[in-house]
């Protein structure tokens, strides 16, 4: 028999759904593996449970809050059991999206422009009364409202007039304690996965989501068949060099290791932007890492396995 | 010790396609994953079963096995027992209503009745009309049938009947299987239809030739006001849906459907595809507790209970809940139905309100689309110590003061447009 794998899931999160369908994927795939599995909730008793279970290495099926932002990292480390996916600093940088913007810009790699707006900038200092300036910080509208913190696009509002913005920035403050106002860019929404597992960056085919509903949402994400999918994106060879550099290039600044995947928007010029990146990719039957895991012949099982092994092997 | 395993389904991927629809409420996946003793719930409409006495139930259980042995632990008749739908047609006499043995079917709950009435009206695809919002079981029964739910708003008066003319003059005669409506203290609104309204709605229904169900779980729990002729006295078409739960005991799973005989002969059929008879133990025990008067005091404890608690709520809401809060003050029943301005996401609180300790349910639960209702919140009164109900609140209060606070800062800014804060139940 091999080693014993935690495959820590669910938790409190909004997110909580998704994250069960992930982990009950991965568990499956490393039982079919032959791996000993132990399928964790996130509860009061984790910690516990994790101290008597004793576990060779926790794979991380978690999603948003506590489980891609260096909580449970930051435990697991404590613990002493080794963990599936980056770090507890890039966690935390890639999650918090106000940060990690500041950073791309700072390192050169496009992101479309914006503004973050703290809860406590409202309250305590008056931001509400300097919302007419945001057309002007973010070159006009439409402008996509979204919680600065959180994954799966929960909370994320496009705002075509400037009416709507008060709305939309307390719909997105609800998840949150800061918010952004992003430049709509008009294109094509393409995830690029990144592995890396001891032998350097390993830049997967980028996938391309084209949702029927025009906006990809918490919905179109989720829903069988609410999406189109491209594998590889219908990129020119150019762009899908430069937006495999790209990814590349987030990947190392933000310090990630194991896996991360990049969201970017490319526009109908062909400029790309990148967007965020994820340090906890979905594992569901919509996800876009396994996909584009697939395209280059890395069946599901596998992709999961290799994962599962950087963690026990202690590959950095 | 207790453990932070999980167990998956996996059978997953090979239900039924009705199955797709009936889904567990994310509210309560959510409050299992953070099952703590210190959380006041306002979450579950629990009856307060302490207050029926104990030493009642053993005498009629124990007269229904030492007397009935036979009759208590054989199969019985569909229908339900003679003797137990003698007793209701005077419990149904005492609020008004004129009925025959011969008219009642005793059913699992008045939630079965919910499955039966849908098993024998719907087809995927059909139309039926509800209150929006309206009782989270009932759209969970009626989806694995599933129809297309269209939703009547409600007001202070109960389901807007205007609304409902325009729905079916769009819809035309026949247009939908049936109009389900809990009239008295409607879940989760809180609100009573009043009698004007409820002339109208039998009206509408005669024109369009539309069946009316009429859930009334609560009827018999009115803390004040004067008593409301159910639309079953109004008109003999109305299929009525009654309840022991709520008088008696939800663990015995007794509850019956009165209906037109042609309904209720199918409704028959259906019963017995579904589970044959009822129980007969249950049903004997049932007959044994309401063969003497005591019942009455226990259900007028029962009354007076829920309305101080009502009351501890509303005097609560009062003083702790903002002024940006509205919620309706129901007569009788369990539930309070609370709205925010619209903007306020009230399912996106629960994590934080469940880290404070405290819990509801948000609004969306209740309207088949999971989006209406998201700034709304149903708070059940009935089952926590006026103490905690104070408590709840007031931390309750403090979640949703963190995030007005927020929306006070935009609006003293003039960036809110006016129209985001409209009145009435509806989300």
């Amino acid at each position: 028999m091999k080693e014993k794998i935690a495959v820590l899931m669910g938790g409190r999160s909004l997110e909580r759904e998704v994250s069960l369908r992930s982990g009950q994927r991965v568990a499956d795939a490393l039982t079919e593996r032959g791996y000993r599995v132990l399928s964790l909730d996130v509860t009061a008793e984790l910690v516990s449970t994790l101290r008597s279970e004793r576990p060779d290495a926790a794979y991380i099926a978690l999603h948003g809050k506590y489980g891609e932002d260096g909580t449970i990292q930051e435990v697991l480390e404590f613990l002493g059991i080794p963990y599936t996916g980056p770090g507890v600093v890039a966690s935390a940088l890639a999650w918090d999206k106000a940060v990690s913007k500041r950073l791309f810009r700072e390192h050169g790699i496009p992101t479309p422009e914006w503004v973050t707006f703290t809860a406590d900038a409202f309250k305590e200092m008056g931001a509400a009364t300097a919302l007419d300036l945001v057309p002007d910080a973010v070159g006009g509208f439409p402008v996509v409202v979204k919680p600065a913190e959180q994954g799966s696009a929960l909370g994320l509002t496009r705002v075509d007039v400037p009416e709507g913005l008060a709305e939309a920035l307390l719909g997105a403050l609800s998840f949150g304690p800061a918010a952004i106002v992003e430049r709509w860019i008009d294109g094509a929404e393409i995830a690029v996965s990144v592995l890396d597992l001891g032998d350097g960056p390993q830049v997967l085919p980028p996938v391309e989501m084209v949702a029927k509903s025009g906006l990809f949402d918490f919905s179109a994400m989720y829903t069988p068949g609410e999406t189109d999918y491209y594998v590889p994106a219908r990129l020119t060879p150019e762009v899908e060099a430069e937006v495999r550099r790209l990814a590349e290039q987030v990947h190392v600044l933000l310090g990630c290791r194991h896996v991360s995947r990049v969201d970017m928007v490319v526009s109908a010029d062909g400029t790309p932007y990148v967007l965020e990146c994820n340090t906890s990719p979905g594992m569901t039957e919509t996800s876009l890492l396994p996909m584009a895991a697939e395209a280059v012949g890395v069946g599901f099982q596998e992709l999961v396995e290799k994962l599962a092994r950087a963690a026990l092997d202690g590959l950095e | 010790m207790g453990t932070a395993r999980i167990v998956f389904d996996r059978w997953d991927g090979r239900y039924a396609q009705r199955m797709r629809d009936v889904r567990s409420s994310a509210t309560r996946d959510l409050f299992a994953a953070a099952s703590r003793p210190d959380i006041i719930s306002f979450a579950g409409g629990m009856p307060e079963i302490s207050l029926v006495p104990a030493d009642a139930v053993v005498s009629a259980a124990t007269e229904a096995v030492r007397e009935f042995g036979a009759e208590a632990l054989q199969y019985g008749s569909s229908e339900g027992r003679p003797q137990l739908r003698e007793i209701i047609v005077e419990l149904m006499a005492e609020i008004g209503v004129r009925t025959k043995r011969d008219d009642i079917v005793v059913t699992a709950g008045a939630q079965q009745a919910l499955d039966l009435l849908a098993k024998i009206f719907l087809d995927p695809g059909d139309v039926i009309i509800t209150e929006g919002p309206t009782y989270l079981g009932a759209l969970q029964a009626f989806s694995a049938y599933q129809p297309r739910v269209i939703c009547v708003p409600m007001d202070e008066q109960g389901m807007d009947t205007d609304a409902l003319a325009t729905e079916l003059a769009a819809l035309g005669p026949c247009g939908a299987k049936f109009i389900y409506t809990i009239p008295n203290f409607q879940n989760p609104g809180g609100v009573t239809m009043s009698a004007e309204r409820r002339r109208r709605l039998l009206e509408l229904a005669r024109t369009y030739d539309i069946p009316v169900i009429e859930d009334d779980p609560y009827g018999r729990l009115r803390f004040e006001g004067g008593h409301m002729r159910p639309l079953r006295a109004l008109d003999d078409d109305v299929i009525y849906l009654g309840t022991f739960s709520k008088i008696f005991a939800p663990g015995l799973r007794l509850g019956w459907v009165t209906a037109p005989p042609p309904i209720l002969g199918k409704v028959l059929l259906a019963k017995q595809a579904a589970d044959l008879c009822g129980s007969a133990y249950a049903q004997i025990t049932a007959e044994r507790y309401f063969a003497g008067t005591r019942w009455r005091r226990v259900l007028q404890d029962l009354t007076r209970t829920y309305g101080e608690r009502r009351d501890a709520m509303l005097e609560a809401l009062k003083e702790h809940f903002p002024a940006e809060a509205e919620w309706t003050v129901p007569e009788g029943g369990f539930f309070v139905w609370v709205r925010m301005p619209t903007f306020l996401d009230v399912k996106a609180l629960l994590p934080e309100a469940i880290e404070r300790g405290v819990t509801y349910v948000a609004g969306d639960a209740f309207f088949p689309d999971g989006r209406t209702g998201r700034n709304c919140m149903r708070l059940a009164f009935c089952y926590a110590e006026p103490d905690a109900i104070r408590e709840g609140i007031r931390r309750l209060a403090e979640v949703l003061e963190d995030r007005l606070e927020l929306y006070r800062a935009f609006q003293a800014a003039g960036a809110l447009p006016d129209a985001m804060v409209a009145k009435g139940v509806s989300a």
